[in-house]
């Protein structure tokens, strides 16, 4: 496959992607691309601009320099450099969906409503066409029972649940996650990962940046490391925890304290 | 009181109610606009209405009546009483909740609206969908309040020769040479006037804490 036809396929195309805050830059021509039905984690210590990366995917974050395309779409920009209208972008931005670390439930809304909202207001879709969707969703991830339930009155995991129904509603080309266990109580993290392991094996495309080592060992398809904004390593996840190519690497995973298989 | 007071009292009160719950109703939502437009920070609409909310909420509300009555024939404006007593009440209670809402919008959570945009809403449906119920709901104890408030205060529309629940107890007493009746009566149709939003005050702040927000 030619090199032009690989980036039309792409599920999310990254080229030369640059962000600073102020003097500090936390993302240094970046390079990524993936396919569809690819699971892609990021990896990296705090602060290594892995957050970053993933909320410019959706524009959430602007960058300075460098372009993305989902599906084949720009966002954020025109081609020629004119800035998107917000309806155009909100358009490209239904192509993704994201799940936050912190869930970001609607309150005022019930399970039922936090799924059904975009697809009724972005969608256009009938109520009962969205509900249907939603209930088939809520039951993908084991949340069946509480689609009357307000987001207080949920665990984390739950929360995290809905979350993750609310974005596969809008049935995006890809689903990002930003660190979607880091808030969890640690007995909770098993029922969302477990969520997540299932939309891979589906052939959802996922962009996920995680701290749990054996989870992406076991899901991805690539892994990435990202080092103050640079990519200094990218690998199949096996060659990537057996074998890393660079010290920093190795040192990270001896800190994270990687079980020697998934 | 004979059936005839009784009457001019309950009058009284309706004028009372009709003129605040149109001054609430224009003010609420008055106060709105006027928080979204300050959220854009437009060179001088800005500061003009920094200077409308200041003056607004430092200027007796007789005094607001009086100058708009006054001064509204010398601007070739042909004003009748109610209509300038509901213009004072407006823009007094307007400033007001202007900045009630300026505070919800201030305190609103950029998750939520991040939550929102993710899904593909635009800012608009954003507002609409997601911002604006929720910070109905934070910020109707801070309205309700607002009105309340409005309402103790509409007597001072009298001012311009309107026959509200309060002036009206003069009138009964001109006649009648008893003055405690119709001004307990008027008291208490107040208390009753003030309960409901007390009530529907209660009604917000249960649903605001059972969504915890």
């Amino acid at each position: 496959m030619s090199e032009a036809n690989t980036s039309e396929t792409a599920a999310v195309s990254i080229h030369h992607l640059s962000k600073s805050f102020d003097d500090v830059e936390v993302l240094r021509d970046v390079e990524l691309e993936v396919k569809t039905g690819e699971v892609v984690t990021i990896i990296g210590s705090s602060g290594s601009g892995k957050s970053t990366l993933l909320r410019c995917i959706n524009w959430l974050e602007k960058p300075d320099r460098g372009s993305i395309h989902i599906a084949g779409q720009r966002i954020g920009v025109h081609e020629d450099g004119r800035p998107m209208p917000v309806r155009e972008l909100a358009k490209v931005r239904a192509q993704t969906g994201m799940v936050f670390q912190g869930f970001n439930l609607w309150p005022h809304l019930n399970v039922l409503h936090n799924v059904t909202e975009a697809p009724i207001h972005v969608q256009g879709k009938s109520k009962r066409e969205a509900e249907e969707l939603a209930t088939a969703l809520l039951e993908k991830v084991g949340m069946s029972q509480k689609h009357d339930s307000y987001p207080n009155t949920l665990s984390g995991g739950q929360k995290q649940r809905v979350a993750i129904a609310r974005a596969l509603a809008m049935q995006p080309e890809v689903m990002l996650f930003d660190e979607p266990t880091s808030a969890l109580d640690p007995e909770l993290v098993g029922e969302v990962l477990a969520v997540i392991k299932d939309l891979s094996a589906e052939g959802y495309t996922m962009v996920m940046v995680t701290h749990e080592m054996a989870f992406a060992r076991a899901v991805s398809d690539q892994v990435v490391f990202l080092e103050k904004g640079l990519i200094i390593e990218r690998a199949d996840p096996e060659t990537f925890f057996t074998t890393p190519k660079t010290d920093r690497v190795r040192k990270f995973l001896e800190n994270h304290d990687t079980p020697s298989s998934a | 009181m004979n059936a005839s007071a009784w009457h001019m009292l309950l009058e009284g009160a309706w004028t009372t109610v009709w003129i605040s719950a149109v001054s609430i109703a224009i003010g609420v939502v008055a106060g709105l606009v006027i928080a979204l437009i300050r959220l854009a920070r437009i060179p001088i609409v800005d500061q003009l209405l920094v200077l409308y909310t200041s003056v607004a909420r430092a200027t007796p509300l007789v005094t607001l009546a009086l100058f708009i009555f006054l001064s509204a024939p010398d601007l070739g404006l042909d004003l009748n009483r109610s209509v300038a007593g509901i213009l004072a009440l407006t823009l007094n209670t307007t400033a007001f909740n202007a900045e009630i809402w300026r505070s919800a919008f201030r305190n609103f959570s950029r998750e939520q609206s991040e939550a929102a945009m993710a899904t593909g809403m635009t800012p608009w449906v954003t507002f609409r969908r997601i911002m604006l119920p929720q910070m109905v709901i934070t910020s109707l104890p801070g309205l309700v309040n607002e009105m309340s408030f409005l309402i103790k205060g509409s007597p001072a529309i009298a001012v311009i020769g309107i026959v509200d629940l309060t002036r009206v107890t003069n009138r009964i007493s001109a006649v009648t040479y008893e003055p405690l009746p119709p001004i307990l009566v008027a008291g208490v149709l107040y208390m009753a006037i003030i309960g409901c939003l007390v009530w529907l005050q209660r009604l917000a702040e249960r649903r605001a804490n059972r969504l915890a927000m």
